[in-house]
């Protein structure tokens, strides 16, 4: 079972600038730890330092919002996350 | 601005001639026309920051030939803006934005009543500056301001207008009060305020999406940036859409009943 993680452009310097890992999991959270065991800056962004995500990151599964409980959201072989940056700037 | 009412429909207001020469290149389009131009001369709309993203909104919006334009902004020029604030010349820095977005968006269209305020939007009086506006345009630099916007625009129930930007990237979404997500849909808490780096062109391009909405959603044209938000690329020249949808918990439309 593979799932996709698409990484924002910002973050590939974390991923040798892979743009978009393959992932193993069930869930959003296990593929994002999975992620992040590959590539612990990736962990640091990713994640609070209580296990949660940070709340700059919004997260879509196949281009739709995975809002509220993104890191329980369940994901299934050919799904495609795609990790994107809550923007603030005008 | 010349108002003539127009006996045949109450409410309406006709175009004078010069009117009629200027926007002609617009009436012309069918999901304008005379009727839709009407439409945009008696609307009255909201354009929170003179920014990067508030300079190329008030410029379109203005030359589109919005009737009342209500600008506010806080902040005076500094020389740090002039890469992307393109309402504000080299001649600006040290005067207030919006005195300084006031001589040239006047200068662009005299037939249009701009209002220009140099304010801070805040609690106390975001629902104040509001007042008597058809709907908000988001062109704010923080997160912050944008949420009491949206709820603000929520409560009065008129739409809101989303745009974003850092680097070369961007994003834009509409919400249509009771009918759309919010901003606060999707609200998962406060993130620091940075200083973001930004190249001009990445609120030229959010900047005139929100104006075609705006002005599609004036004049009844198109489909609108409903429960999708729209990310911009300009590294790879990419639009990426994806979908949202309205959350019945959330604190500012979650109470509001209406079609999804």
């Amino acid at each position: 079972m593979s799932v996709k993680v698409h990484v924002h452009k910002t973050h590939r310097q974390y991923t040798n600038n892979e743009a978009a890992i393959e992932m193993e999991g069930k869930t959003v959270g296990e593929c994002l730890q999975g992620v992040g065991k590959k590539y612990p800056e990736m962990r640091k962004l990713i994640f609070t330092s209580r296990g949660k995500l940070n709340p700059l990151f919004e997260i879509y599964v196949n281009a739709e919002s995975a809002y509220p409980e993104e890191l329980a959201k369940r994901v299934k072989d050919g799904d495609e996350i795609h990790l994107t940056l809550l923007l603030s700037g005008g | 601005m010349v108002m003539i009412p127009d006996r045949r429909r109450p409410g309406a207001v006709m175009l004078t001639q010069s009117e009629k020469e200027r926007y002609d290149r617009q009436i012309m389009i069918p999901e304008i026309g005379e009727a839709g131009q009407e439409r945009l001369k008696r609307s009255k709309v909201l354009i929170a920051g003179a920014g990067g993203l508030g300079s190329p909104i008030a410029v379109y919006l203005a030359a589109a030939g919005i009737g009342k334009i209500r600008l506010i902004d806080e902040d005076i020029v500094d020389i740090s803006n002039l890469n992307r604030q393109i309402l504000h010349w080299d001649e600006d820095v040290g005067r207030g934005k919006v005195d300084s977005a006031f001589d040239k968006l006047s200068k662009l269209n005299p037939t249009i009543h701009v209002e220009a305020m140099r304010e801070t939007i805040g609690e106390d009086n975001v629902s104040r500056l509001v007042e008597g506006c058809d709907l908000i345009v988001d062109a704010m630099d923080n997160l912050p301001t944008r949420y009491l916007l949206n709820g603000v625009a929520v409560e009065r129930r008129i739409p809101f207008f989303h745009g974003a930007v850092r680097g070369f990237e961007g994003r834009a979404m509409t919400v249509i009060p009771g009918e759309t997500a919010c901003l606060m849909c999707m609200y998962r808490g406060p993130v620091p305020k940075e200083k973001f780096p930004v190249i001009g062109v990445a609120p030229a391009v959010i900047g005139a999406i929100q104006v075609t909405e705006v002005i599609k959603y004036l004049v009844g044209a198109g489909d609108l940036l409903k429960n999708r938000i729209l990310l911009y690329d300009g590294l790879d020249l990419t639009f990426t859409e994806f979908k949202v949808k309205r959350n019945p918990q959330c604190a500012h439309c979650g109470h509001l009943k209406g079609k999804e």
